[in-house]
């Protein structure tokens, strides 16, 4: 409508609704936007909490403690977040190296499968007999080059050929988890991923020398894959601030022409970066399995994707991630905690409210990026 | 400012779980008073919603919040983590979550649990919890059971009902919708079972066996109960999966059924016979009562590692539907149920039955020494033997009985 009313006008005519970029909010009222998106999606949470005879506060209040409250064995609580947050931060600030690029890697959960998978599959074969250190590295080194090389499927033909790297991602995701099935679901004497005592197929508990150490403090198990995981945010921070590869990295997210003329080989960083960000995030499975002590087909608990929601609501920010990736893990962490309390609370519903509180934060994300101008004198100006 | 800001709100997150970690401390302390059926806490971890409709977590749930009821625990005694994947540290997680809740038993209904479970049960700190789960094989010898049921002997009697029906329409051909074959002791045993209770009765009975490769998927129950009835003139449709779909495929084709897991009467009035059925409420009553009434640590001793069957009316059969039943369906069937009840005998051991009608009508059974032979002529008890127990029970059972035709 707009379109014809503009041919017919010789004068350029403004639409009804303009969405115009916005610059930089201050932080202060940054904030304020996001606090006010959650609260309004718990206002939202809260009618349908009630609606379903729930007390509302009391979910809330076990959520936002994640259940540490009241709770036989707290130090569990907090185990249990640090093996939700730990795979969080590590994939996404990996997947926010490849994002910098402007690299749509959505292939974070077939990443994560194919480190699992080789690490499972190195722990079955060396488990029993190697020394726990040397299980444990050749697990992680193995995990992580078998997904970098994964990854690097869709930047290479992305390079050589110009496909769509989103798309390459996507599907490669699913040939993982086709292919972790397989290996979950086929009895056979070559599967060395299965337990050999039970008739029906399930994936074996790792030999002791390939689970993750844990630093005893009290009751409480320090999981030495958090200390690695802020270890590798702090590197890669540095890297992204403070070193030539991090630097040619962000030219390349800006303009792929200016890195050329500046004589950068900008297919060899896309193939470079894409490697590390898989890199990272087969390690990230590979820990993940070593501390679950097994593999299975769920391994990957959605984290490529939540990993990219926080990559992108941390504007890619490697401290913000931090920030993000311990917030959005406390949302689904107490969440869980909360559905326990109340039997008519289920996943389902835990996962709805959840859902509310993302997508209202992201619509607000949306707002703080850009204006919408509502223009109601329009009409009259014609008439 | 915005590094400022992010260690601000970690900081203030660090706090609030501080705070937090020393309150829990003195409330957890509390709980130490002696246990009673008002104060026990029971948990669940699920394979699918407590709020499903129908189909497998719907029974457990089910048999969960009736037994409570029966036993007068408040209903918000009870914790469930849903959903939970058979995977190592989601079913970990889930016991965490369930025993920081200060649950005192937590069942497990899913198969793949079985190794979370036991290793829960042997630390330390959850020494005072009893841990039970069903279908598995694993337990130990103080907190951790495993529970089953001994459907089979439900099967053997929807057995003599469509034995008898196929008799009666001189069609010797059965089918059998199965979810799995013999990867399974639970498929096979059951298929195993319905074809003896058939062969009972006629013993030309021929069970034709689809398997569809999935616990649940309607679709696929319905193909393939629809190829027996084209592929062999099948008369009765029975299966192992969790919808009505080859019942509602049996009563449009115009043949009869035995459905599985609730009375399927009610999806086909005129052509379902009987339906093997489980009351979990049974073994749950029983399991939480143990829980409350000695330490965890007496529990497997109390309770052991349950096989409930006829005997606790922990499996049954569905009332027999006159509308589609055989003449004498209700008394043989009835018979036999006292058979097993009584502990005199088993399905799968070396004693063939059989049933004579005395000029009065009154039927009585004939017990026969004979071999248990496989469908491939493999002599598994010889005649007179006991029932092999171990074979469904521990999960070893991998082979048809004579009479079973698999695709």
């Amino acid at each position: 409508m707009n379109k014809t009313a503009a041919n017919t006008h010789s004068h350029v005519k403004e639409p009804l609704i303009r969405i115009v970029k916005r610059d930089g909010l201050k932080l202060s009222k940054l904030v304020l936007v996001y606090v006010g998106a959650i609260l309004l999606a718990m206002i939202i949470g809260c009618i349908l909490l009630a609606s379903m005879g729930v007390n509302p506060f009391k979910f809330y209040e076990k959520m936002l403690t994640i259940g540490v409250v009241g709770n036989a064995f707290p130090y569990k609580c907090f185990e249990g977040y640090i093996k939700l947050f730990t795979p969080l931060l590590i994939v996404s600030v990996a997947l926010s190296l490849a994002f910098r690029m402007k690299f749509w890697n959505v292939g974070g959960e077939g990443q994560f499968i194919v480190g699992a998978l080789v690490a499972g599959w190195i722990s079955a074969i060396i488990g029993e007999s190697a020394p726990s250190f040397l299980v444990l590295i050749l697990m992680s080194l193995g995990g992580a080059i078998a997904a970098g090389f994964y990854g690097s499927i869709a930047s290479v033909l992305k390079v050589k050929f110009g496909t769509n790297e989103t798309l390459m991602t996507l599907m490669l995701n699913y040939i993982a988890l086709y292919l972790i099935m397989f290996f979950g679901e086929t009895k056979a004497d070559w599967n060395i991923l299965l337990n050999e005592d039970s008739a029906r197929p399930i994936f074996k508990t790792f030999f002791e020398n390939a689970w993750m150490p844990v630093i005893k403090i009290g009751s409480f198990s320090l999981n030495i894959s958090l200390i690695i995981a802020f270890v590798i945010t702090a590197l890669i921070f540095v890297y992204l601030k403070k070193t030539k590869q991090g630097y040619e990295l962000s030219v390349v997210g800006d303009s792929i022409s200016t890195a050329n003329y500046a004589g950068m080989k900008t297919g060899r960083i896309i193939i470079r970066t894409v490697f590390i960000s898989a890199f990272l995030i087969g390690l990230a499975g590979a820990f993940y399995v070593s501390t679950a002590h097994s593999l299975s087909t769920s391994v990957t608990n959605d984290v490529g994707w939540t990993g990219v929601i926080v990559a992108w609501l941390s504007k890619l920010n490697t401290l913000a991630i931090v920030v993000t990736s311990a917030l959005i893990s406390i949302l689904r962490y107490g969440c869980t905690q909360a559905a326990a309390e109340f039997a008519s609370v289920d996943s389902h519903f835990a996962d709805l409210l959840q859902g509310i509180i993302l997508f209202s934060v992201l619509a607000c994300d949306f707002l703080t990026r850009f204006k919408v101008i509502i223009n109601l004198k329009r009409r009259k100006s014609h008439e | 400012m915005k590094k400022l800001l992010s260690m601000l709100l970690a900081l203030a997150m660090l706090l609030t779980c501080m705070v937090a970690f020393s309150a829990c401390g003195d409330e957890a302390a509390n709980n130490s008073g002696e246990l009673t059926l008002e104060n026990v806490k029971v948990g669940a971890i699920y394979i699918t919603s407590q709020n499903d409709t129908a189909g497998y977590t719907f029974a457990h749930h089910n048999g969960i919040t009736t037994a409570m009821e029966k036993l007068g625990i408040p209903a918000e005694n009870l914790y469930i983590v849903d959903n939970v994947a058979e995977d190592d540290t989601a079913v970990s997680n889930a016991i965490d979550t369930l025993a920081g809740k200060g649950c005192n038993i937590i069942f497990g209904i899913s198969f793949g649990y079985l190794n979370a479970m036991n290793d829960a049960a042997a630390k330390e700190e959850y020494a005072n919890i009893a841990f039970s789960h069903a279908t598995g094989y694993l337990a130990n010898e103080t907190n951790f059971n495993n529970y089953f049921g001994r459907i089979y002997q439900a099967r053997y009697l929807a057995g003599i009902a469509a034995g008898l029906k196929s008799l009666e329409l001189g069609n010797d051909a059965l089918g059998y919708v199965a979810a799995y074959g013999t990867e399974y002791a639970e498929t096979c045993s059951g298929i195993n079972a319905f074809t003896m209770g058939a062969l009972s009765v006629n013993p030309n009975a021929q069970v034709y066996v689809k398997t569809i490769n999935a616990w649940a998927d309607e679709t696929m129950e319905k193909q393939a109960a629809e190829s027996l009835i084209n592929t062999y003139n099948v008369c009765v449709i029975a299966q192992h999966c969790d919808s009505a779909q080859p019942q509602l495929v049996a009563a449009n084709a115009g043949v009869f059924g035995c459905g599985y897991n609730s009375d399927m009467t009610e999806q086909a009035p005129t052509s379902h016979i009987t339906a093997p059925i489980w009351n979990w409420d049974v073994y749950y009553a029983e399991a939480i009562k143990a829980a409350v009434n000695a330490p965890a640590s007496e529990f497997v001793n109390n309770i052991g590692i349950y096989y409930g069957g006829l005997k606790e009316g922990f499996v049954d059969i569905s009332p027999i539907n006159a509308a589609a039943a055989s003449e004498g369906t209700e008394e043989i069937v009835s018979l036999v149920k006292d058979l097993i009840i009584s502990g005199e005998w088993d399905v799968f051991s070396g004693v063939k039955l059989s049933y004579t009608q005395d000029a009065d009508g009154n039927w009585t059974i004939v017990k026969t020494d004979a071999d248990l032979v496989t469908n491939t002529g493999e002599v598994i008890v010889t005649a007179g033997g006991a029932s092999v127990d171990d074979g469904v029970i521990k999960g070893s059972m991998n082979y048809y009985v004579a009479g079973v035709v698999a695709e």
